[in-house]
């Protein structure tokens, strides 16, 4: 065994830059949800305006944990996809850009449209290219 | 509905909630808030109410769009688009940059940034 083991796929999540990203996450959505208190404790006083704040503070502390989940999905996508551009030819690898929310039905029906649409070519040669741009990018 | 079509609408609802909301926050910034100064606290109040209701739905609308036209979570222009709504002015200009950089291409549209024609009219 010459060749050293490489980390397992989750390993990015605890490299310093992650963890700050991390710690900043936790930073983040505590805060927002400390000023949210904040702000209904003013609204019990009778501070009208606060009333709105009380709600728009946990909807932005949702959000805020939401995007800290999407970053490390994208991260994770970017590796698998890393991984699987050597092995398998380009169609393959165009399935796995499919745009989030479509279903891969859509993607087929699209596949076949592909040929008299330029548009359409266009938009998947810059996918194509956003692929082959490789991790990190 | 192919996932072009959803693009389109995703970059709509977008540019819609940019201009609204852009607009609203220079209302609260250079009217409202002046407004205050001297003494009148209920334009501040009606519109930064406003305001905040709007970001909401601008920030979700916003975080579809970039996800939509593959930007990266973690990246700076995603989190300049997010910010934008809170600062005066800025939700405009991010809107051309976005369009310029990342909308006319996910479109298909080449030579999206010498042009300066704009997509969905």
């Amino acid at each position: 065994m010459s060749s050293v083991k490489p980390h397992p796929r989750w390993w990015f999540l605890i490299t310093p830059r992650w963890l700050a990203w991390h710690a900043f996450a936790v930073l983040a959505a505590s805060g927002m949800l400390w000023l949210g208190d904040w702000q209904f404790h003013r609204a019990e006083g009778g501070n009208a305006l606060s009333w709105a704040y009380t709600f728009e503070w946990p909807v932005f502390t949702l959000f805020g944990v939401v995007f800290w989940g999407k970053t490390i999905v994208d991260e994770w996508k970017t590796r698998v996809r890393a991984e699987a551009v050597p092995a398998a030819g380009p169609d393959q690898s165009a399935n796995g850009l499919q745009l989030p929310g479509t279903a891969h039905t859509a993607g087929r029906a699209d596949d076949v449209e592909d040929e008299d649409d330029p548009e359409l070519a266009a938009y998947n040669a810059y996918l194509a290219r956003l692929n082959s741009g490789g991790p990190g990018r | 509905m192919n996932s072009r079509d959803l693009l389109r609408l995703v970059v709509w609802a977008y540019r819609i909630m940019a201009y609204i909301t852009g607009t609203m926050l220079v209302i609260l910034c250079f009217v409202c808030i002046p407004l205050q100064a001297f003494g009148h606290n209920e334009p501040v109040h009606i519109v930064g109410t406003a305001h905040g209701i709007l970001y909401i739905i601008y920030i979700v609308v916003a975080f579809a769009m970039t996800r939509f036209v593959r930007m990266k979570a973690a990246s700076a222009g995603t989190i300049i688009v997010l910010a934008a709504g809170t600062i005066p002015v800025l939700t405009f200009i991010v809107e051309r940059w976005v369009t310029r950089t990342y909308i006319k291409p996910a479109l298909g549209q080449p030579g999206a940034t010498s042009s300066e024609q704009p997509v969905l009219h």
